[in-house]
């Protein structure tokens, strides 16, 4: 049953991250990227982490992807994209990103996952706040204080300075 | 006289409705007949109990209730009768339907209009159900330049969205379909596809109406998102779960309602801006942008919007309930199982039946029920209200209201529970 889903959330996943890159359609493009994030969540929930995996569709899918899907529809595709179809250069490509996926599957693979057992309990969230509060609190706080200054940041690049009203002031 | 729509003749209707009846019962007699007794011929039937098991026999056990309810109780426990009939879609259902139908009569009554008043004998209550013929009977039509595949699935996703909302919500004790540990945040991991749902339907629709709407939808549920998980944090601090069936047990003596007040104000108005009520509805603003995300809509796909609108409205209004209502919890109401049924049987006349098996729902199950949906109601027709009253209000000031009143409040509120935590008045180890 598990090997199932996993073999159906592999062709899910892989699939609409294929889709994502080589479509023309941006729309579409967009959409098989959430198909790809939801693929990961259930990944999560096949992992026994129910948590990560429903934090993963609120803020995967539900925020980045409908902002990349907002942008994206607000941008006129011709402007600033070229084609430049080359054969020579995808297949390149290809290459290389397998040559990398198979050396990173071997890397896995030697670590030793194969020995884990996987019939543990799923993990209390609560211990995972425990954790956050006492063990990796200094992590806490550094992403905290990383978060807010990029808020901060982008508050201040996005703000608009009105000049007709200084006008009129002045 | 048109050919299309000629004059209504009751004697033509009458004769229309034997004619069917005749046909059918011809093919019937020549074909259903020798069917089943080629069936019954060629096919060798059980033998039960020692008798052969002939389709009479087949009907008495039928009729007989003493070996019906077993089955009735079993598929009660089956997920597919709680996704269907009770916790899940068709209980969910039959409130949307009967929120559309006061809605209707109470927006009237409010502005001294007659609302709905002739299809059905009383106060027009049929006229929910011809809508829905009326609808499935229309003709879908997409517009020309649409992106079709996303035109098409957008309606369906609505509803699947809105189902699956259901879904999490507790009706009584052990009735929820999907019991989720991580439920609060499987409700924000729904919620997030309603945005998404609607910009691509939208987007897709290839007009400017309803490209406006599905982007003032968009701004507007993705921000109020925010103060609406912000709202529940203050109840979960408390209670120390994510699970909504131990969020509405945790408050067998009193709502959380008396202590988080102004996290209840702060996820009802927020409840108001993300199922786009008045006086928030500027996503289907019908005066500015025809019908807004909605325009290009027609026949059962706008239905089907419309019924996904209302099976989210009922599930918020349920969370509502369960987080600072109480959910189920109430005094016992519902009179007891009378225990002669139990015991002697019901009589009724010189007959006696003695039927094993009763009763089938538990006392405590069903009254339960009736508090949940009391309660439910009561917060539905909150949200109804305001549609009577308040005109809708612009746009800034609706995102000003989100992000820096409502997260501020929403803010207060988690400092509240935190101050009640560590004085030891709540949570674990405290007075309550």
């Amino acid at each position: 049953m598990a090997d199932a889903a996993f073999l159906a959330l592999s062709v899910i996943t892989i699939g609409s991250a294929i889709a994502a890159l080589e479509l023309r359609s941006l729309i579409y493009g967009s959409i098989a990227l959430m198909g790809t994030l939801g693929g990961i969540a259930g990944f999560f929930l096949l992992l026994d982490s129910p948590f990560v995996a429903m934090f993963q569709l609120a803020v995967y899918v539900g925020s980045i992807a409908v902002l990349i899907l907002f942008t994206v529809m607000l941008v006129k595709r011709e402007l600033i994209f070229k084609k430049v179809e080359d054969k020579r250069r995808k297949f390149v490509g290809i290459a290389l990103m397998l040559v990398l996926m198979v050396s990173l599957g071997a890397v896995i693979l030697e670590s030793g996952i194969k020995e884990i057992t996987t019939d543990e309990p799923a993990v209390d969230f609560r211990e995972i706040g425990e954790d956050f509060l006492t063990y990796y609190w200094p992590a806490l706080i550094l992403m905290g204080l990383i978060l807010s200054g990029a808020v901060t940041a982008a508050l201040v690049l996005a703000r608009r300075v009105d000049e007709e009203n200084d006008q009129r002031v002045n | 006289m048109s050919v299309i729509a000629p004059n209504f003749k009751l004697s033509e209707f009458i004769k229309s409705i034997l004619d069917v009846g005749f046909w059918g019962l011809l093919i019937f007699v020549l074909i259903g007949f020798p069917a089943a007794f080629i069936v019954l011929f060629y096919i060798e039937m059980p033998v039960i109990n020692g008798e052969l098991l002939t389709p009479f026999l087949a009907l008495t056990w039928l009729a007989d209730p003493s070996r019906t309810l077993p089955i009735i109780k079993a598929f009660m426990t089956t997920d597919l009768f709680r996704i269907a009939a009770f916790p899940g879609f068709g209980f969910a259902a039959l409130i949307a339907a009967g929120t559309i139908f006061v809605e209707r009569k109470m927006l009237a009554k409010l502005q001294l209009r007659v609302g709905p008043f002739y299809c059905g004998k009383i106060e027009g209550i049929l006229q929910l159900m011809g809508d829905g013929l009326k609808l499935i009977s229309k003709e879908i039509i997409i517009p020309a330049k649409a992106d079709k595949p996303i035109f098409w699935a957008a309606p369906v996703l609505f509803v699947a969205t809105a189902a699956a909302f259901v879904s999490l919500i507790p009706v009584t004790p052990g009735w929820v379909v999907a019991d989720v540990d991580v439920g609060l945040l499987a409700v924000f991991a729904v919620i997030g596809f309603f945005p998404i749902i609607t910009i691509l339907s939208a987007w897709a629709a290839n007009s400017k109406f309803p490209f406006i709407g599905g982007i003032r939808a968009l701004f507007q549920m993705v921000s109020f998102e925010i103060p609406l998980i912000l709202s529940f944090l203050g109840v979960v601090i408390v209670t120390g779960t994510l699970n909504l069936s131990e969020i509405a047990a945790s408050q067998s003596s009193f709502p959380w309602i008396i202590f988080f007040p102004i996290g209840a104000i702060v996820f009802f108005i927020t409840m108001l801006a993300e199922l786009e009520r008045i006086p928030f509805d500027l996503p289907e603003a019908e005066s500015e942008i025809v019908a807004g995300w909605l325009t290009e809509l027609s026949g059962m796909m706008y239905g089907l919007v419309q019924l996904g609108t209302y099976l989210k409205l009922y599930a918020f209004a349920g969370l509502f309930v369960v987080v600072f209502l109480g959910g189920w919890n109430g005094p016992m109401i519902w009179p007891p199982f009378p225990e002669e049924i139990i015991t002697k049987g019901i009589e009724l006349g010189p007959v006696t039946a003695q039927i094993p098996g009763l009763p089938v729902f538990s006392q405590e199950m069903l009254n339960g029920a009736v508090w949940f949906v009391l309660k439910t109601v009561g917060v539905i027709f909150f949200i109804l209200l305001p549609r009577g009253v308040f005109p809708r209000i612009r746009i800034d000031l609706l995102l000003d209201l989100g992000w820096k009143k409502l997260i501020g409040l929403a803010f207060v509120n988690i400092f509240i529970a935190l101050g009640l935590l560590y004085a030891g008045i709540l949570g674990p180890g405290g007075i309550f």
